[in-house]
């Protein structure tokens, strides 16, 4: 794993921690775990992710790239930014 | 013959085009005529289990082709649905089966294995069924029933709903409520087997419901969803399933408008959107504008105890701003004062509606049912109190005012939250609001808006009083504004004013 990778990990974890996981501490949060089944980010919190990787990372999402394969968990995500700043 | 029960207008449907796809749901699509015989199945499993007609069988499934399934399937056996959803908590789950008497819940894995041993479950999921308990595939492995069906007469659904005092209240509908309200909305609607509908809003829903019942009888495709999900799905299948039309509710709206890139694109097939569950903010109606120009957009509201009481005319959508419209095809509203007396165009009254669509009352809930239905124009009929308060302008469309039990009164004025409402979400950052009222020894209410901000951007209560203050009257500023990251909400995603109300209480404390 490149120190890019993962230090994108690094930062899309706390990035969720901060503003999703904040009412359940107790939930001990791996990057593959599935964001949407585990009721932890819904549709509204796609938007904001995906607003803050193109604020933060530069890169440009397309309205089709927000689905399971490039959103579900922080590891697709941390897969997706990498792929898109390496275009 | 014309149908008169929703299983008969499906089967009507099934003659006419076996072969046409009904539902599209995930990698599933069925045809009218597979859906019949499914439904079919199920009837005969359930009379197998010992179901008779009446006998309420409940379903708590997250959309999809079984919970169509079973869906059409109680009703073609004369039973009565009870469809809940399936994201309920254990101890309200348990609520609603006691008090529908439930014969039969179909759900899954997890709901199944806490349910009471009188209560016989059904199971739907990948996983097949824990040991003991039935699944799905084995109840429709029976011969079809051959026996008549309900006629409009009979209870179809009992759809339970919130009620201001906490305890869900259970609202029953007949097949004649239900048909009468589908056949009307598809006539405004101007549905028909070209149209294909995506549907994000849950079955247990009455505007979930309504979705599935106007595409079966108007023949018409729908494309359901389990919810809105990853949204770019949602772009996905509006693009590649030529999606016509789609409702929603102003959360999944904004969604929709915030997508990237969503304003580049032409969606040309879509000829439809609706607006229902909560007031359509005009930020939204302009995003939407700006999205889907091409789309007829339809401004609406609804009760579950009528299923839909008017509609606007996307032709008066500009012309009428902010109006709900006129009642639905075949029913009348007037706008009445305490003493149900109708008063005239301009003031403030509560809604009241006549219609075939109206309940029947509020099960095992006769104080309940006498508060909201009563003498209509006849002795013999019951009208809808909706206690909602609206005001009908001098062109006859309706205006939603506030639900009278939201009004705040302060300063000795009526206060609707809606009005202050509107104005905090045209701030900029603002992404939720919820204006409510709190004891005031000298106002008698104050005012407290609730706020939530969009992602990253960073609200200050301080300039959203000055916002106010810029734009409304000096009495409709809130006292205080109280920032939140985000507002509860219960299962249909509607702001949860009553949970609002209470954490006020326990800060108090």
């Amino acid at each position: 794993m490149t120190d890019e990778r993962e230090r994108l990990l690094v930062e899309l974890r706390v990035f969720v921690e901060d503003n999703y996981l904040y009412l359940r501490p107790e939930l001990q949060l791996q990057d593959t775990d599935h964001l949407l089944e585990l009721g932890i980010i819904d549709s509204l919190g796609f938007v904001e992710i995906v607003d803050e990787v193109q604020t933060r990372y530069g890169v440009q999402v397309a309205d089709v790239d927000i689905t399971e394969q490039n959103f579900g968990s922080i590891a697709a995500i941390a897969e997706y930014v990498g792929r898109k700043r390496a275009q | 013959m014309t149908p008169r029960a929703l299983d008969a207008v499906l089967r009507g449907t099934a003659e006419r085009s076996p072969d046409v796809i009904a539902l599209c749901s995930g990698e599933h699509s069925v045809s009218f005529g597979e859906l019949a015989r499914a439904a079919d199945g199920v009837a005969a499993g359930l009379r197998d289990l010992g179901v008779r007609r009446g006998d309420r069988v409940a379903m708590a499934l997250p959309n999809g082709p079984e919970a169509v399934f079973v869906l059409y399937g109680a009703l073609r056996a004369g039973a009565v649905v009870v469809p809940i959803n399936p994201s309920i908590r254990a101890e309200k789950l348990e609520f609603i089966l006691g008090h529908s008497d439930a014969a039969v819940l179909v759900t899954t894995p997890e709901h199944a294995a806490g349910v009471r041993d009188d209560l016989q479950a059904v199971v739907v999921g990948d996983e097949g069924a824990p040991p003991g308990v039935m699944g799905l595939a084995e109840l429709m492995a029976t011969d079809p029933l051959d026996d008549a069906g309900p006629i409009e007469l009979d209870l179809a659904a009992i759809i339970y709903t919130s009620g201001s005092t906490g305890r869900p209240k259970g609202v029953t509908l007949t097949h004649a409520n239900l048909a009468f309200v589908t056949g009307s909305i598809v006539e405004y609607l101007k549905l028909g087997p070209e149209d294909r509908v995506l549907s994000v809003l849950p079955l247990s829903f009455g505007y979930g419901l309504t979705q599935l019942l106007t595409c079966v009888h108007a023949g018409a495709r729908l494309v359901l969803e389990p919810g809105l999900g990853y949204p770019g799905r949602i772009v996905e299948l509006l693009v590649g399933e030529q999606i016509t039309g789609m409702p929603g509710v102003p959360t999944i709206f904004r969604v929709l408008t915030s997508l990237p890139g969503l304003g580049d694109r032409r969606f040309e097939h879509l000829r439809f959107l609706t607006n229902a569950g909560a007031a359509l903010p005009s930020t939204t109606a302009a995003g939407l504008r700006r999205c889907f120009p091409q789309a007829r957009l339809y401004a609406m509201y609804g009760q579950t105890e009528c299923t839909r009481v008017c509609y606007l005319p996307p032709e008066d959508f500009d012309r009428r701003p902010g109006s709900v419209g006129v009642a639905i095809p075949g029913t009348e509203v007037w706008v009445a004062d305490e003493d149900g007396v109708e008063v005239v165009d301009g003031e403030v009254g509560e809604l009241v509606v006549r219609g075939a669509h109206v309940m029947q009352g509020y099960w095992k809930d006769p104080v309940g049912t006498g508060l909201r239905l009563r003498e209509g124009r006849w002795p013999w009929e019951r009208a809808m109190h909706t206690g909602d308060l609206f005001r009908r302008d001098a062109g006859g469309y309706l205006h939603f005012v506030s639900r009278t039990d939201d009004i705040i009164k302060s300063r000795g004025e009526k206060v609707a939250p809606r009005e202050i409402e509107e104005v905090l979400h045209g701030a900029p950052g603002v992404a939720e609001v919820a204006v409510v009222g709190v004891p005031d020894d000298l106002l008698g209410e104050a005012i407290e808006a609730h706020v939530a901000a969009m992602a990253g951007a960073m609200l200050d209560a301080r300039q959203l009083r000055r916002h106010c203050a810029e734009r409304l009257e000096g009495h409709l500023v809130p006292r205080c504004v109280v920032l939140h990251d985000e507002l509860p909400k219960g299962v249909n995603g509607k702001i949860d004013r009553l949970a609002l109300a209470r954490r006020r209480e326990d800060s108090r404390q």
